[in-house]
């Protein structure tokens, strides 16, 4: 594949995450923070954001099961997944989580479990959609060609 | 009563209703128990929720639905309570008037009764008593008639006790009649008298009651012989006594009737029958020789009679010579009786104690006329009705067996069909027991009480049942009153409950507001950065670029309104906290009247600011707000003024003017100038002490020529949404909210904003806001005197507000001033001052051309009295010829002067640059930016002083070579420029800013001053288009700046930095980034150009990051770095404190010698803290980031240290912020991390630092 199609199919593909809400600016802010120095910063922070999600995920299945859901641990959880999601601009994930707390503030146990799986999903989504789009990058540099660079400025 | 019911009935109808249907259900359930779970459903819909289907919504009408119930259920049970207190009201009183009535009736009626029955008794006795006395009377005047009779008769015949011949004792018999007649004639009462001797004859006296007529009988003499003289024995005396009785048939007895009155014969004596008239008493009736009484009945008279009889004895008492018997008639007993009870009514009988009749009142006979003898009746069978049921009453209560004592009182015997008083006495007479009855019927003592008892029952009874009507009456009113007002309070609590929703509901729509606009920003934000994304393309036409150009612009104007929104909804939920910090207001509003009088000159308006002299120049309060408030006043204005002016006028007031600005001795002052570096480190402490402020109330308006706003919509132009005019918005656009905004933000600062009332076109807007002056700062008003300087001022200003209003000022401070509005005032003014003063060119033609007014020759003539005036002329651009090459004429004109007096330019904004070069290519260096306003006159006015007195001092020194730098000095100073006035006020402002900082080759030692007061002097020429001129001076002001740094001692330059402008942060930034970047820095250019400068402006500060989430802890740390900061990351909050301690015990023990390093970068920051900022995320396991902001807090007591702390929070609440103010941080940040925030926040804080 020619070079200047993928790196067209990559902004296409990063535009279409934009449009359909996965990812939102602060995804952008990473991408520019990422230079010589930190060459592997996206990818490295995102992976961070996909083992602490998967943790904490983790985290909330185990205390949702339990028989007295402790709503302040839970809530603890989801704040933090909020705001890993949202450091990342995972904006679906982060709003999911918002939906998420306020169930939690409410101590609805079935709305909660609804909730959990609604991130989780949301989740997964982002999770493929960032690893096709590094896949992408990856085939990029590996042609040879530079990852094009999205500019924003707000 | 019944109205309110059948109101009640009909406001309650649909509760009626619903209670009727439940009825009916009920009875249905009855009739239908066997289907419950059907039952069960329907009728407990209002109470049971329904099935989870549609939930929402049909839960809601039912809410709605029993709310209805409910309130009218409680309506109608009102009503039930209020007609049953009625009712208890009512009842109450009814009983109470009965009671009263009953009882007065009752005691009445009681006393009454007694008091006439002790009377009716009296006289009941007294009735009985007087017929009871009479017969006394008659018994004794009886019984002392027969004893004298007696004794009368004894001593006669005694006398003639032995009568030897017939002669004698015929004269016997005769004195006997004589004195028998005597007593006879004596009572009138008396029925006769008898005396029947013992040899049978028989003398008797007659009287008829009936008649009158009294009558003598005796017997024949001649058939008694002296045969009787030999009885003398007891034995005889019984034989006497049957032959008296037997020989009296045979006898023949006389009857004579006499004269009443005289007792002389008057008719014939005729022979009677013996005892053919009256009863002689005889032997038999004196059986045992003494008196005896008894009750006779004649055959003559219809009444008995009462007879006496006694024996008369001889002298020697052995033998009974006669019988004398009286006979008295009861008749005048029955007389009396008959006329007592005429008087009273009522019947009256004696009886004898065996009950025969002696006397009545009536006429009915006492006799029984039977064919032997008339008998005495019994009183039972008495003629007479009343008596005789009295008798049979009185019999049948008491039998045979009377009372004792005889006497009976019975108050209500039923005789017959009436009710009587019977009473009896009892007289107990020897041998003649008497009885009286009196029977008085009960109508006649009572029959009138009765009535009256009656009548009086009837009046009371009709008076308390009209009392009773009246008082149910009144208390239906009261009750209807009162219900009436209890019925208005129910609906006035039902109002306030409405209202209190109406109001929560209102909040919850502000906060709903206030969440959805912060929600709806950030979309916003996105596909503003996805336009530029697509505007930076290369590949669009340019239709397209134009479209997307728009949607850009327009995308920018919604999200301003947005904010607009926020900002309101903010104030109104009572979410904006309005900051708290010293500002410089004057230069706030410069700056505002700076931007907007680019935008005015376009319309052909005037901008003026006019600030009174005692306005406060520093105050606290929140300068965001403030300039808001103007900004969208003034823009409002510019909307609908065409043409005209625009003012904003202020001056203040200080409501405690007594102890107002206390006055410091000047060496204090001055202390406190130089504590103030130390007192800015401690803004939080300082916050506090400040609390205590002097407040001043700032009075501001704006007054606008525009269309101006109809008096009936002064109020309403403050609402929301709402405009003076609706037409003007598609004129002019706008949404209402601008002035909403205001006013809320002005009521929030304490203040009030209204339309007064203006003479001629426009509008006029007065506010007032309470504001703070810090009471550590000094006076800094400008008292200034510009009087001993001699100043002449000419003002070639075309706009006549402004000039107005400078040359006012000017005069106030002791400066002569000139006007001219236009080319020919000013030549001509000119020429007046300069060729009247040099006479050589004096030419009166000038006069003859130009008429000068009176006001001006008087200033003219003032003016050439001042000793060595210095003239400045202040010309507006715009006098100018600029449509064609005239100006440049105009220009030699005017130098022609230059020599004589300074001229200052007035610019405008689009003042094209070939111009500039021109003026000052003439020498002209003072140029300025329109408008004009106090502060930069100030500085035009110091600035000539300042030159004059250097001229002078050159004059003096006469030292040639010094003259050219002074000239460059004055060069780069007084060329004012006032732009870096907006940096403060405008958010995209900031590329001004860089280009602020200018160098300035100045001899250091002399030059600090001017560095201070106007860092941003510099040879700006050219506004913001020509970015890559400015942008080589700013290489220039790097390195200036940086021999400047090198060169001064570290005070001198800390002093400079201090005192600069702290809005213009950005211009130490270069200073502090190495020389390195600054290529790198000017290079970069569009619309990053913010971004990119901030480069690195970070370069040697050490952060400490507390932040739990790898991700954000790694995003942070990246972005950090790139700026060229050092980060040190801990995972929670104990670890920062941790780490913060560690260093500090560190540093301690470096301390000393480090000291000598202080000059050396990389090493400096050790000597205070550790780390120069900490960015600390307030949600974190183990300890959260507030507690450890205390924690660190609480270490820092007494070391003086402050290691600025930056709160990051998830939640963009202003109560949140609020917290983290609390605890001792001095800013925040909202995650996700903005860039930008983040950079200038770090920046101003460690930059208030290290000044």
């Amino acid at each position: 594949m020619d070079v200047g199609q993928m790196q067209r199919q990559w902004l296409d593909y990063t535009r279409s995450l934009f449009i359909e809400g996965f990812l939102d600016n602060q995804f952008l802010q990473l991408q520019q923070l990422q230079d010589e120095n930190n060459p592997e910063f996206v990818v490295e922070v995102v992976s961070l954001f996909f083992d602490d999600s998967e943790r904490l995920l983790k985290d909330l299945n185990f205390a949702l099961d339990q028989q007295g859901v402790d709503f302040k641990k839970v809530d603890a959880h989801v704040h933090q997944l909020k705001g890993s999601s949202s450091s990342i601009g995972a904006q679906r994930v982060k709003n999911a989580c918002i939906a998420f707390r306020n169930f939690c503030e409410e101590q609805n146990v079935e709305a909660c479990l609804r909730c959990l799986q609604q991130v989780k999903q949301e989740y997964c989504l982002v999770k493929n959609k960032l690893e096709t789009l590094f896949r992408l990058e990856q085939q990029i540099v590996a042609a040879g060609g530079s990852i094009p660079m999205m500019e924003l400025g707000f | 009563m019944a109205e309110d019911r059948y109101e009640t009935c009909s406001e309650g109808s649909a509760c009626s209703q619903m209670g009727s249907n439940n009825k009916c259900k009920h009875v249905f359930d009855r009739l239908c128990g066997f289907a419950p779970s059907w039952n069960w459903n329907t009728t407990t819909t209002t109470t049971l929720p329904p099935p989870p289907s549609g939930r929402r919504i049909f839960h809601r009408d039912v809410e709605k639905e029993a709310f209805q119930y409910a309130s009218s259920s409680h309506c109608l049970s009102s009503y039930y309570s209020v007609f049953v207190v009625r009712l208890a009201i009512m009842v109450m009183l009814a009983i109470l008037i009965g009671l009263l009535t009953i009882l007065t009736w009752h005691f009445t009626k009681i006393y009454t009764t007694k008091s006439l029955k002790t009377l009716a008794y009296d006289l009941r006795y007294e009735l009985l008593q007087r017929p009871i006395l009479r017969m006394w009377n008659i018994l004794n005047s009886t019984a002392e008639i027969t004893t004298a009779q007696v004794k009368l008769s004894q001593y006669v015949i005694r006398r003639y006790s032995n009568p030897v011949n017939q002669a004698e004792q015929v004269e016997l018999y005769e004195a006997m009649r004589a004195i028998t007649w005597a007593l006879f004639s004596s009572k009138k009462a008396l029925n006769s008298i008898t005396i029947n001797y013992k040899n049978g004859f028989v003398q008797a006296f007659h009287r008829d009651l009936k008649d009158n007529n009294t009558s003598y009988i005796y017997s024949d003499l001649s058939n008694y012989s002296m045969v009787a003289n030999e009885m003398n024995s007891f034995s005889a005396h019984q034989a006497w006594n049957d032959k008296a009785i037997h020989g009296n048939k045979s006898a023949i007895w006389y009857r004579e009737p006499l004269d009443p009155v005289t007792g002389d014969k008057i008719g014939k004596a005729m022979k009677i029958a013996p005892e053919d008239l009256i009863n002689i008493a005889g032997l038999s009736q004196v059986p045992d020789g003494v008196a005896s009484w008894h009750v006779a009945v004649s055959k003559f008279t219809d009444s008995p009679l009462l007879s006496a009889a006694l024996p008369v004895w001889d002298s020697s008492n052995k033998s009974i010579m006669a019988v004398v018997g009286v006979t008295t008639a009861l008749y005048s007993v029955g007389q009396l009786m008959k006329e007592l009870v005429e008087m009273h009514s009522g019947h009256m009988y004696l009886t004898s104690q065996e009950g025969y009749l002696l006397a009545t009142s009536t006429n009915a006979p006492l006799l029984t006329n039977s064919t032997k003898h008339p008998t005495l009746k019994m009183a039972v069978d008495c003629e007479n009705e009343v008596i005789k049921l009295g008798a049979e009453w009185l019999q049948r209560a008491y039998g045979n067996h009377s009372p004792p004592s005889h006497e009976v009182h019975v108050e209500n015997a039923k005789l017959g069909h009436q009710q009587y008083y019977i009473d009896s006495f009892f007289l107990n007479l020897k041998r003649l027991p008497l009885v009286g009855v009196i029977i008085i019927p009960r109508k006649y003592i009572m029959g009138q009480v009765d009535e009256r008892a009656f009548k009086t029952l009837v009046i009371l009874i009709s008076a308390s049942l009209c009392i009773l009507v009246i008082g149910c009456v009144c208390i239906l009113i009261l009750t209807n009153g009162v219900s009436k007002e209890m019925k208005l309070r129910a609906a006035l609590i039902s109002q306030l409950e409405a209202r209190r929703k109406a109001e929560a509901s209102s909040n919850y729509k502000s906060q709903f507001l206030a969440n959805m606009s912060h929600e709806l920003r950030t979309p916003m934000a996105a596909v503003i950065g996805l336009l530029d994304i697509l505007i930076s393309d290369d590949c669009l036409t340019n239709e397209q670029y134009s479209t997307v150009t728009q949607i850009r612009k327009c995308s920018t104007a919604l999200l301003r309104l947005l904010n607009n929104i926020l900002d309101l909804s903010k104030v109104e939920s009572g979410k904006l906290v309005l900051e708290d910090a010293e500002f410089d207001l004057g230069r706030e509003l410069e700056g505002l009247v700076d931007m907007f009088s680019v935008q005015c000159i376009n319309h052909n308006v005037e901008t003026v600011l006019d600030l009174s002299d005692e306005m406060p120049k520093v105050v606290r309060g929140d300068s965001a707000r403030v300039v808001q408030i103007f900004t969208n006043l003034i823009n409002n204005s510019i909307k609908f003024t065409p043409s005209g002016h625009i003012i904003l006028r202020g001056w203040c007031e200080y409501p405690n003017s007594c102890n107002g600005s206390p006055i410091f001795p000047l060496e204090q002052k001055k202390s406190r100038c130089i504590q103030k570096a130390r007192e800015k480190q401690n803004a939080n402490n300082e916050k506090r002490t400040t609390k205590r402020d002097n407040k001043v109330i700032l009075w501001f308006e704006v007054d606008d020529t525009g269309c101006g706003i109809d008096p009936s919509k002064w109020d309403s132009v403050f609402e929301s949404f709402e405009q003076a005019d609706p037409s003007t918005t598609r004129l002019h656009g706008g949404t209402g909210l601008g002035l909403c905004i205001v006013r809320n933000l002005v009521n929030k600062m304490g203040g009030d904003i209204k339309v007064v009332k203006k003479e001629g076109q426009g509008t006029l807007m007065r506010l007032c806001l309470v504001l703070s002056t810090p009471t550590d700062v000094t006076e800094q008003h400008y008292a200034l005197d510009f009087t001993d300087n001699s100043l002449v001022v000419l003002l070639a200003l075309h706009g006549n507000m402004s000039r107005l209003i400078t040359s006012k000022w000017l005069q106030k401070n002791g400066v002569c001033t000139i006007e001219a509005s236009e080319w020919n005032g000013l030549t001509q003014v000119l020429r007046e001052l300069f060729h009247a003063r040099s006479p050589v060119h004096n030419n009166n033609n000038f006069d003859a051309h130009y008429p000068v007014t009176e006001g001006l020759k008087s200033k003219l003539l003032s003016i050439q009295d001042m000793k060595k005036p210095v003239f400045v002329i202040v010309v507006d651009i715009g006098l100018l010829d600029l449509s064609t090459d005239i100006w440049k004429e105009q220009l030699n004109f005017l130098h022609r002067y230059f020599g004589r007096a300074r001229f200052v330019w007035m610019l405008n904004h689009d003042t094209s640059n070939n111009i500039k070069m021109e003026i000052r290519r003439k020498g002209n260096v003072l140029m300025v930016n329109k408008p004009l306003y106090k502060a930069k006159m100030v500085h035009i006015l110091e600035a000539v002083i300042k030159e004059r007195n250097l001229e002078l001092q050159k004059r003096n020194n006469m030292i040639g070579p010094r003259t050219t730098t002074k000239e460059g000095e004055l060069h780069e100073f007084l060329e004012i420029d006032s732009t870096h006035f907006d940096a403060g006020s405008s958010d995209d402002s900031d590329t001004s800013e860089t280009v602020g900082s200018n160098p300035v080759s100045v001899d250091g030692d002399k030059q600090i001053e001017l560095v201070a007061r106007s860092p941003a002097s510099s040879t700006y020429k050219i506004n913001n288009c020509l970015v890559g001129l400015t942008n080589e001076h700013l290489e220039d002001t790097n390195n200036a700046r940086k021999e400047e740094s090198c060169q001064s001692s570290p005070s001198s330059s800390k002093h400079a930095i201090e005192e600069s402008d702290p809005k213009s942060l950005s211009t130490k930034e270069p200073s502090q980034g190495g020389d390195s970047e600054c290529g790198e820095t000017h290079r970069a250019a569009g619309p990053n150009n913010n971004v990119v400068n901030g480069k690195n402006s970070l370069e040697g500060l050490r952060i400490l990051l507390a932040e739990d989430t790898p991700v954000l802890q790694r995003v942070a740390t990246i972005m950090l770095e790139k700026m060229g900061a050092s980060v040190v990351a801990v995972g929670d909050g104990q670890q920062a404190v941790d780490a913060l301690h560690c260093k500090l015990g560190v540093d301690d023990c470096r301390r000393d010698s480090l000291q000598k390093e202080r000059n050396m970068r990389s090493q400096t920051e050790i000597l205070t803290s550790p780390y120069d900022l900490i960015l600390m995320d307030c949600q974190m396991p183990k300890m959260d980031g507030y507690e450890a902001t205390k924690a660190i807090r609480k270490s820092e007591v007494g070391t003086g240290l402050h290691i600025p702390i930056v709160a990051l929070t998830a939640h963009a609440m202003s109560c949140d912020e609020a917290k983290c103010l609390e605890v001792g941080m001095d800013a925040y940040l909202t995650k996700p991390i903005d860039f930008k925030q983040m950079v200038s926040t770090i920046l101003s804080l460690t930059k208030r630092k290290t000044s």
